[in-house]
């Protein structure tokens, strides 16, 4: 019988080339946009779940209670790892870990950086990262040893065995010996460090993470396997009192799974709010709409054609068949379409991945080998099958034989009114993807031409490291000779990105015991020159005034925060040192779009703090410039290697997964409007082919061609219309809500909905003309005599 | 074999009923060879249908191989009709996608015969009807009579009882049309029931009982 189903399927098929290419097309392009999607979905999800621990395995984040707000994040105090497995007997293990630092390593004449962080002994009891030389207890026991992983040991040595207890100098000031070598951390790892320093050696240049009041490391608990989680995270919830007090300023402690941060990123005051997840879900819905606009294709495609095969139903039932014979074989059918299409659709896929990866900055592989992908292909075919032959099997077999046989079957008027309700949710998704495409690029649009209070472009961000911060003084006046660079600041972080804020900051007229919190930027002379920022009021920092390092500026929030009327000369206090406000800048963006701009204090520090400089250059000179100041770098720093990049680079890796969703919005609206448009294409060929009698009578009465193409037009654009009104406020409701993750937002007018809907009609029109122009153009004797 | 008892079938048409058939009584025997004649819309291919059980009725009872049809489920329904009724019809109703042979084979696909069996039944029916030749052809590549000789092996090929023909040979020439009365009875001899509707004088003397409908009633009943 499964012989039977499947050669009357082909058979179909072959008979019906025109519909049979439309529907495996559609089905075709609709199952490799949904394989892209689950091996990205599959591979985000991988993400950090391949450590042995992954359910033991816990991050602590702080939430915080100060000026009537809540802030919070996976910053902790230094010392926080070591206290809470010391007094808590559910931990079993823990390590702090700090940033990601770029630092720069010389063996012999080879001077090469790598990124790494600093970790307690117990890291590699933690994480499961197999070691190739050493043994976990010892790898990062010793403050003067480090763990390094392949490629470095590759790198600097040829191969682990010969790295294992050799001597590598660091950043030209101290000699570690490498006490472990790890294999390099998989693709899948949010943490991908070549080398790992012993926690004493982050507190050996950092004081301040000693102390309890300061935040930074992230803290990493391994519970034991009988702990209870919510009792223990209750236990621990008010611990920072002990240390901080309660005034004014709380501090809960609060545990997320490892495994979870990648996909639950996002902090929203103090809570987990959601992050990759998001568009995992929404990537993943998309997907699976477009499988079912494909479907739908299947659907309407088939029932319209089922006239045609009425005489078969017929016959087949008069043999004997029953209805349950009649559904299995329509399903069977069904599937074996799906089947083709998804042959179709691996080839597809594998042209496909590698422009998907580009665009996604990953890695997929295509899992060839892996059952589990057989399994889900299987399984994906099987269940688009049934979907897609469901509506067909079941309004085919429902024909009554007497009725069909007799050859006066019409297509009844339910059936088609389910067919056009089909028609309308397909066009009512696709003009939803294009709005929302159109929506989210013109907030990608917003945001990278939003003027940020300076000028982005043609700013060099140069690393001050090694030899730099101590000869400053001699490296900007070597650097402001080169011809082409207008001006230099050095500073503490990047203006774009500042991190640092702190709660010790006084004004007159301050609210006893609040602790609101203020943003910090240490700089040097002529930041506003070179970043180009606006001075509301005041002066910069300048040489000529002997004084300021007790001087401040102030952004506009904070000025309206503290409330003074005229800032200008009053004072304020930062760090227990008292000074004078001597100018305000205009608000600028040095965070994310997705959050308000906060109260900011800039202030004049030692060049030794100074992490970056920060170089304009004029436009037109750039290469000789950077190459200018590599030289001088090369003099002046020898053991270090000359790191920049350019700030408007940056600005827009800062928003790439918004460019990514950007472009994956457009690829899924243009897939779907295309296969929508498929099905429109066979529709209208099987209502040009249905009325080719009354078309070809209207023309012996005297229609012309104008008249029968909107005769023939008007019912598939009054259906494409339908649909947009009914896409108008689900996407405007669903962009909406998009668009509230931004403090900083594009408005949504008619113009995307207006585009929407014209490129809609514009696009349907196009794909039934073919059809109806030639069926409005055929002779009308032909079609009569056929009859 | 099967009995008819004041069968009715009505369509409702501006609130008022509009007879299909009207208290129809009639008994065919195991054998017989019967012919329903009369004039368009009288009720034959209705009444045919309703023998055949592919339409419903409104009123009245109907027995089948002593089974009360008009009480059976669906699924009984349909066991019981394809084990002993077989169907001709005037425009033979061929699987176009399906060869010849495929088109016989299908009946048996149904009633679960196993593929080896199958294949020896459909070799028998071929045989007995000469077109072993023609079997892998597609019924558009036939002339009408060769197709409604497909028609006919296909009704056969599970063996029932009880052959009903929808004007078989309405589509067909006169030497075709011969042909296939022959054939039919040949097998009315073989012990084949058959009823038949036919516009045809020449064709209902074939058969050993003529029944003429008017307006959904039996008007009339001969021996030819």
């Amino acid at each position: 019988m499964l012989k039977s189903y499947f050669l009357i399927a082909i058979r179909n098929l072959k008979r019906n080339k025109v519909f049979s290419v439309i529907n495996i097309a559609g089905l075709a392009l609709g199952l490799t946009c949904s394989l892209l999607v689950m091996l990205w979905v599959l591979d985000e999800r991988s993400v950090d779940q391949f450590h042995a621990n992954k359910d033991r395995l816990y991050s602590v984040y702080q939430r915080q209670y100060s000026d009537g707000k809540t802030t919070g994040g996976h910053y902790t105090p230094g010392m926080l790892a070591q206290e809470l497995k010391k007094l808590f007997p559910e931990v079993e293990a823990s390590t702090g870990l700090a940033w990601n630092d770029w630092l720069t390593f010389q063996v012999g004449d080879k001077i090469v950086q790598m990124e790494g962080n600093h970790a307690d002994s117990d890291f590699f009891k933690m994480f499961s990262y197999p070691l190739l030389e050493g043994k976990p207890q010892s790898a990062l026991s010793d403050p003067s040893g480090m763990a390094v992983s392949r490629h470095f040991a590759e790198t600097f040595f040829g191969s682990p065995q010969a790295a294992i207890g050799k001597t590598v100098r660091v950043e030209n000031r101290d000699n570690l010996v490498i006490t472990a070598v790890f294999e390099n951390m998989p693709k899948n790892s949010t943490q991908k460090w070549d080398y790992l320093f012993n926690w004493h050696y982050l507190q050996q240049y950092n004081d301040w993470v000693k102390q309890w009041a300061n935040n930074g490391p992230a803290t990493m608990l391994l519970l034991r396997s009988d702990a209870n989680v919510a009792q223990f995270e209750a236990r621990i919830k008010n611990y920072m009192d002990r240390h901080l007090g309660n005034e004014g300023w709380h501090v809960e402690l609060y545990l997320q799974k490892y495994a979870d941060r990648y996909l639950w990123s996002n902090m929203k005051d103090g809570f987990i709010a959601g992050g990759r997840i998001e568009y995992v879900r929404l990537f993943s819905i998309v997907a699976v709409f477009i499988l079912l606009i494909a479907c739908i294709n299947f659907m309407n495609l088939t029932t319209a054609r089922s006239i045609k095969r009425s005489k078969e139903i017929g016959v087949r039932k008069v043999s004997g068949a029953i209805r349950p014979a009649l559904i299995r074989q329509f399903i069977g059918e069904a599937i074996v379409v799906v089947a083709i299409a998804m042959t179709a659709a691996l080839i597809l896929l594998f042209i496909a991945l590698p422009f998907f990866n580009q665009l996604t900055q990953k890695e997929i592989e295509l899992p060839f080998s892996q059952w589990a992908f057989w399994g889900s292909i299987f399984a994906l075919t099987m269940l688009t099958g049934l979907l897609a032959g469901s509506y067909p099997a079941l309004f085919l077999s429902s024909f009554k034989p007497v009725v069909v046989l007799k050859g006066v079957m019409k297509a009844s008027a339910s059936a088609n009114r389910f067919r056009k309700g089909l028609v309308v949710f397909q066009f009512a998704l696709s003009s939803l993807l294009i709005i929302g495409t159109i929506i989210v690029a013109r907030q990608v649009q917003y945001i990278q031409n939003k003027n940020l209070g300076f000028n982005r472009e043609n700013i060099v961000r140069v690393l001050l490291q090694g030899e730099l911060p101590k000869h400053y003084e001699t490296f900007r006046q070597k650097i402001t000779a080169i011809p082409g660079v207008t001006s230099i600041t050095p500073a503490d972080q990047d203006p774009m990105q500042i991190a640092n804020s702190t709660t010790d900051v006084e004004w007159e007229g301050k609210t006893p015991n609040t602790k609101p919190i203020f943003s910090s930027l240490g700089v040097g002379y002529d930041l506003i020159k070179t970043m180009q920022m606006q001075l509301v009021e005041g002066r910069d920092f300048s040489r000529d005034y002997g004084n300021d390092s007790a001087a401040f500026i102030l952004n506009e929030t904070a000025v309206k925060k503290i409330g003074y009327k005229d800032p200008i000369g009053k004072t304020f206090t930062l760090w227990e040192t008292k000074g004078t406000i001597i100018g305000v800048v205009k608000d600028f963006h040095y965070g994310s779009m997705h959050n308000a701009i906060e109260p900011l204090v800039i202030h004049l520090s030692d060049n030794s703090k100074h992490a970056f400089a920060l170089v304009r250059i004029e436009g037109a000179r750039t290469k000789e410039a950077v190459a200018a100041m590599e030289q001088i770098n090369n003099q002046l720093n020898p053991k270090f290697p000359f790191t920049y990049s350019f700030s408007d680079e940056r600005f827009r890796q800062l928003y790439a997964s918004e460019t990514l969703i950007n472009k994956l919005s457009n690829c899924f609206a243009v897939l779907a409007i295309l296969i929508s448009s498929l099905g429109l294409l066979g529709l209208a060929m099987f209502a040009a082919e249905q009325r080719v009698r009354e078309i070809g009578i209207r023309k012996v009465l005297g229609a012309d061609i104008k008249t029968l193409f909107v005769l023939l037009s008007r019912e598939f654009l009054m259906l494409v219309f339908i649909a947009f009104i009914i896409a108008c406020p689900v996407a405007w409701w669903a962009m909406n809500n998009w668009l509230h993750n931004y403090e900083y937002r594009t408005t949504i007018n008619a113009w995307p909905f207006v585009i929407a809907g014209l490129a809609a009609l514009a696009i349907a029109l196009f794909t039934i003309s073919f059809q109806t122009v030639k069926a409005a153009l055929a002779n009308p004797i032909k079609s009569l005599r056929s009859e | 074999m099967l009995s008819l008892k004041h069968i009715s079938k009505w369509i409702t048409l501006g609130g008022k009923p509009n007879f299909l058939l009207k208290d129809v009584n009639l008994t065919i025997n195991q054998g017989e060879f019967v012919s329903i004649m009369g004039p368009s819309g009288s009720g034959k291919s209705t009444l045919l249908h309703i023998i055949g059980m592919l339409d419903d009725f409104n009123e009245g009872e109907y027995l089948f191989m002593d089974q009360p049809v008009h009480t059976l489920k669906e699924k009984q329904r349909s066991a019981l009709y394809k084990q002993h009724i077989g169907f001709v019809f005037q425009a033979y109703h061929l699987i176009d996608e399906l060869t010849v042979y495929e088109n016989i084979e299908t009946p048996l696909i149904y009633q679960n015969v196993k593929s080896s069996e199958r294949k020896a039944i459909v070799a028998d029916m071929l045989d007995r009807f000469q077109i072993v030749g023609k079997k892998d052809l597609f019924p558009t590549q036939l002339s009408g009579g060769q197709q409604q000789l497909v028609g006919i092996a296909r009704a056969l090929i599970a063996k029932p009882q009880l052959l009903l023909a929808d004007e078989p040979t309405g589509n067909l020439n006169s030497k075709q049309g011969e042909e296939i009365m022959d054939l039919f009875k040949q097998l009315n001899n073989e012990g084949v029931t058959i009823i038949q509707v036919t516009h045809s004088e020449k064709n209902a003397g074939y058969g050993s009982r003529i029944i003429h409908l008017l307006d959904g009633r039996i008007e009339q009943e001969q021996q030819p």
